[in-house]
């Protein structure tokens, strides 16, 4: 697939001329005419097994003919290849084909490019704007549009949910009754509204509305300089910020081909774990807040506490960290970094251990969350859900194992799968998770940090150290031409991903030579988790909706960037 | 991969339909704790009165460091406002009258409430004039007093070393000598 | 030394009533956090255990609108919830406060950008600026005791606009 296109794609007239392989880049990459393009993908679904979206975006070329690509990055879990299609379309023919009914996770992604750039999804059931307010005109992320044009929102404006799937009323004991929860409610974590018709204490259909917290990273990202976007990626889902800035430094760094000194990685992947656990603490600590296990959560936070003291000690930041830089590391890590970890790996497993003790047995929490919005690995996937939640229906799939990164092959870990598929046995995942990622830290400790440097000596993308600067007039030159100039990366495009605390946080880097990113796309692991939401809870209570969604982990900043 | 298509819920073990056993062990945890918390000294950091020790990397307010002489390092170079990626660094230079001098600012504001302390200000600049503090504790009645002037930015600070946090380096936890590294290697190839 | 028929006067009264009522009020915010984003993780840390924010009387924390007076808005605020917060706003009851902790609340912060309300103060008033991207939980308790001291003094928002109407 990679060099030449398959048999059943040359075989078909209808495909000639029309589907064409595109060389040198990252993955295998199909250019695709938009008449062909759902019936190629339903091909791909059936033929080659592609059985997830794994997102799906837009770029916008001013200059070109077809002015816009839409961008489909597909996984197959049967084989484990990527592909990626882009069918570009004209500006005044901006229409392709809705896939809505191959890939249920297209429904959000395709509202989303709807959204940026205004391309229009035939049949789509409902294509409206997802990020921005209905007062917005025109689509921000289009190449033409003034990063700082504001619109306002008119109250009689806002919102009014639309029930699609509201199945027709029978004569029930109850009468039905709509509610509206958010966004601005203790329950909604932060920034979801959710619109519910109820027949006594069941959702029978129910409305999300999401973009409270959009905040137009990917349009901030476009204006500022490569380094300077490790700051706004710290800000996506920022339970654990330093995963984030990994993500993207190494997309950026695989671009650009360099290699990492041995320290560098080293210490990522130790703070990376570290973050991760951080996640999982939030995540299930909220969760458990939401039943009313309060306590849990005290210990939980106790966790992350602790682990802030590391990251202040070694970024000076305990949320925000800005760890990365595109290269390595802008200092070096602390000289007592092992012995921070120790005492880390020291406290960390007796709370873990007591908040097992207090909860994971108790029969209150097992009854609040057993079999409560359960989903099949199956579906699962054709949502697109990727990390711990799919886990949780029994498919064991992580790429620290599937496609190693790092050193991840050469340390010992497992990957923790249960098969109910719902509120306990994720939970169940995040815990198991926990207790992992402390194994992976341990290990790590054990090697004792590699000497040498943190971070390349290529002074075109790492300032060089401050003692040179003063010093030396040639690293002043370096240090005064990245500074007003910016590091270039080479065009090119690059999809790049990693284990989030989520699933696949990827990042999809358009480049054109210039000092800044061209196009930068997150792929966001809760956001189409997040587009299954509805689903999961028809035909739930409300209490449980609530605990559904401490369950998901939805990081309003990732979800909506 | 073998991926399901149903979904089989967790079984309840007898120990968990018991419903006590675990309520039990629980009450355990939570009673070990608070005889714990009791013996030895509580999490809580009494601020203000004690303050936590974040490192002496913190990204606080920002500080402009002066020559021994009371003139600002400063040079007046944009380098910082550059880098900034929230664009909150004004600066007007002002030519020094000697020209073998070099300029100098007369405006350096920062607006506080746009800065992110990212410190990529910090590293920035050439010539270790702007570091940051790990002062955590500000707070403005007004957005026009939120911009830190050249007075407030120098003024608190006759820079203390426990008052310091993020800077270009640390000479505290130097263990090797970068200059003398840095003369070995020769000058940098393009 | 006061006379005895000041001590009995209504104004005497009413002024030390007053001045336990800005005692009173001081030490027991009810506060409504308004997180949206990562500043309300930190505040998450502000009530737990590390910081506390029980010691000063301010763990009261409610989500309606009608039982709280401080509206803390942890978080940026979005042009799509800039009419949610306006009308959380109207429906707590007076004397109320805000603090605007950290720099996408208080200014838009690093966002210039179409979607991010640059700072709240373009929807509705602020007390207390808490700068910080997000404050360190010390940084929030240190503005909220801010306010602490304004209230006590009278210099608040709320008492000056009494004081104006009063004559
Ligand atoms: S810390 Fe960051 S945001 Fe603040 S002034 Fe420096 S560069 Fe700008
Ligand atoms: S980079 Fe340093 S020397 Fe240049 S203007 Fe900023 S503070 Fe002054
Ligand atoms: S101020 Fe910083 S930490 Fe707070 S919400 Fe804004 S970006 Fe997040």
């Amino acid at each position: 697939m990679d060099k030449k296109l398959p048999v059943w794609v040359r075989a078909q007239d209808n495909y000639a001329g029309k589907v064409e392989l595109e060389h040198d880049v990252d993955i295998p990459t199909w250019i695709v005419d938009s008449s062909v393009s759902k019936e190629l993908l339903s091909d791909l679904y059936r033929e080659e097994k592609f059985d997830m979206l794994l997102d799906l975006c837009g770029v916008d070329y001013p200059g070109r003919e077809k002015r816009f690509d839409v961008v489909y990055h597909l996984y197959s879990f049967s084989t484990g290849k990527r592909l990626r299609v882009k069918v570009p379309v004209s500006e005044d023919r901006c229409e392709v084909d809705s896939v809505v009914d191959i890939w249920k996770a297209a429904d959000w992604f395709e509202r989303e490019a709807y959204d940026m750039f205004g391309i229009k999804f035939k049949g789509h059931p409902a294509l409206r704007r997802i990020l921005t307010h209905e007062g917005f005109v025109g689509h921000p992320l289009r190449k033409d549009y003034d990063p700082g044009k504001r619109w306002q929102l008119e109250e009689d404006k806002i919102y009014k949910p639309v029930f699609l799937n509201l199945p027709p009323e029978e004569d029930s004991m109850f009468e039905r009754m709509t509610i509206n929860i958010g966004p601005s409610h203790p329950a909604m974590h932060g920034t979801f509204r959710l619109m519910a018709v109820l027949e006594g204490e069941v959702i029978v259909d129910s409305d999300v509305e999401i973009g409270y917290l959009h905040r137009c990273f990917e349009k901030m990202a476009e204006t500022h300089p490569w380094q300077q976007v490790v700051p706004y990626t710290d800000r996506l889902n920022y339970c654990s910020a330093f995963i984030n800035n990994v993500a993207y430094c190494k997309t950026v760094e695989d671009m650009l081909g360099l290699e990492l000194p041995p320290k560098a990685i080293w210490g990522r992947m130790v703070l990376m774990e570290l973050s991760r656990i951080m996640d999982h603490c939030v995540c299930n600590g909220t969760t458990l807040v939401d039943v009313g296990a309060l306590t849990n959560f005290w210990y939980f936070f106790e966790i992350r506490e602790e682990i802030y003291s590391l990251l202040t000690k070694c970024f000076g930041s305990r949320l925000t960290v800005a760890g990365c830089r595109i290269g390595g590391f802008q200092h070096d890590l602390p000289p007592d970094f092992i012995d921070l970890c120790k005492h880390l790996l020291e406290i960390i497993p007796p709370l873990i251990e007591d908040i097992d003790k207090l909860v994971t047995h108790n029969r209150i929490w097992l009854d609040r969350s057993v079999g409560i919005s359960a989903i099949s690995g199956k579906e699962a996937i054709n949502w697109g859900w990727t990390g711990p939640c799919l886990r949780a229906s029994g498919v064991q799939f992580d790429l620290r194992k599937n496609e190693p990164y790092y050193w991840y092959d050469k340390v010992d870990f497992d990957i923790p799968v249960f098969y109910g598929g719902d509120v306990y046995d994720r939970y169940r995942v995040r815990m198991a998770e926990i207790k992992e990622s402390l194994k992976i830290v341990r290990q790590l400790v054990e090697q004792g940090i590699p000497d040498g440097p943190y971070a390349v000596d290529d002074y075109h993308v790492m300032l060089p150290p401050k003692d040179m600067v003063y010093n030396q007039m040639e690293s002043m030159i370096y240090h005064f031409k990245l500074i007003f100039e910016g590091m270039r990366v080479p065009p090119g495009e690059r999809y790049g991903y990693l284990e989030g605390a989520n699933g696949e946080l990827g990042f999809y880097i358009v480049s054109d030579g210039s000092p800044n990113p061209y196009r930068i796309k997150v792929r966001p692991p809760c956001f189409p988790i997040f587009s299954t939401f509805s689903r999961l809870i028809r035909n739930q209570t409300v209490a449980d909706a609530i605990i559904t969604l401490g369950g998901l982990n939805i990081i309003a900043g990732e979800l909506e960037r | 991969m073998r991926i399901p298509d149903k979904t089989k819920p967790y079984r309840y073990s007898l120990w968990e339909k018991l419903y006590l056993p675990a309520i039990f062990s629980g009450l355990k945890v939570t009673i070990s704790h608070f005889f714990k918390n009791i013996r030895k000294s509580p999490f809580t950091i009494e601020y203000p009165e004690k303050r936590r020790d974040y490192g002496n990397r913190y990204r606080g307010y920002h500080i402009l460091t002066t020559r021994p002489d009371g003139s600002l390092k400063c040079v007046a170079c944009y380098m910082c406002a550059t880098a900034c990626p929230a664009q909150c660094i004004h600066i007007e230079a002002a030519e020094h009258p000697d020209p073998n001098v070099e300029k100098y600012p007369v405006v350096y504001e920062i607006d506080m409430l746009r800065c992110v302390f990212c410190g990529y200000c910090v590293d920035a600049c050439p010539e270790n004039a702007i570091i940051m503090s790990n002062t955590y504790d500000m707070a403005y009645f007004s957005r026009k007093d939120s911009i830190a002037g050249i007075d407030d930015l120098r003024k608190p600070f006759t820079v203390s070393q426990e008052w310091l946090g993020y800077r270009p380096y640390f000479p505290e936890e130097r263990k090797v000598d970068l200059v003398k590294m840095a003369k070995e290697r020769g000058p940098v190839a393009a | 030394m006061v006379k005895e028929n000041e001590l009995t006067s209504p104004s005497w009264i009413t002024s030390k009533l007053e001045v336990i009522e800005k005692w009173a009020r001081s030490r027991s915010f009810w506060p409504l956090p308004f997180g949206t984003a990562c500043c309300a993780i930190e505040y998450m840390g502000v009530v737990s255990s590390h910081y506390d924010v029980a010691r000063f009387g301010y763990e009261v924390v409610r989500f309606s609108p009608r039982q709280s007076d401080l509206l803390i808005v942890a978080g940026t605020i979005t042009d799509k919830m800039a009419p949610v917060l306006r009308k959380i706003y109207e429906q707590m009851p007076d004397p109320k406060w805000v603090i605007s902790m950290g720099a996408c609340a208080s200014s838009g912060g690093f966002y210039r950008a179409y979607h991010v309300v640059q700072g709240i103060d373009e929807i509705i008033p602020v007390d207390v600026y808490v700068p910080g991207c997000p404050p360190s939980p010390e940084g929030l308790i240190f503005g909220i005791l801010q306010l602490k001291e304004l209230i006590k003094r009278g210099r608040d928002r709320y008492s000056r606009k009494a004081e104006v109407s009063d004559g």
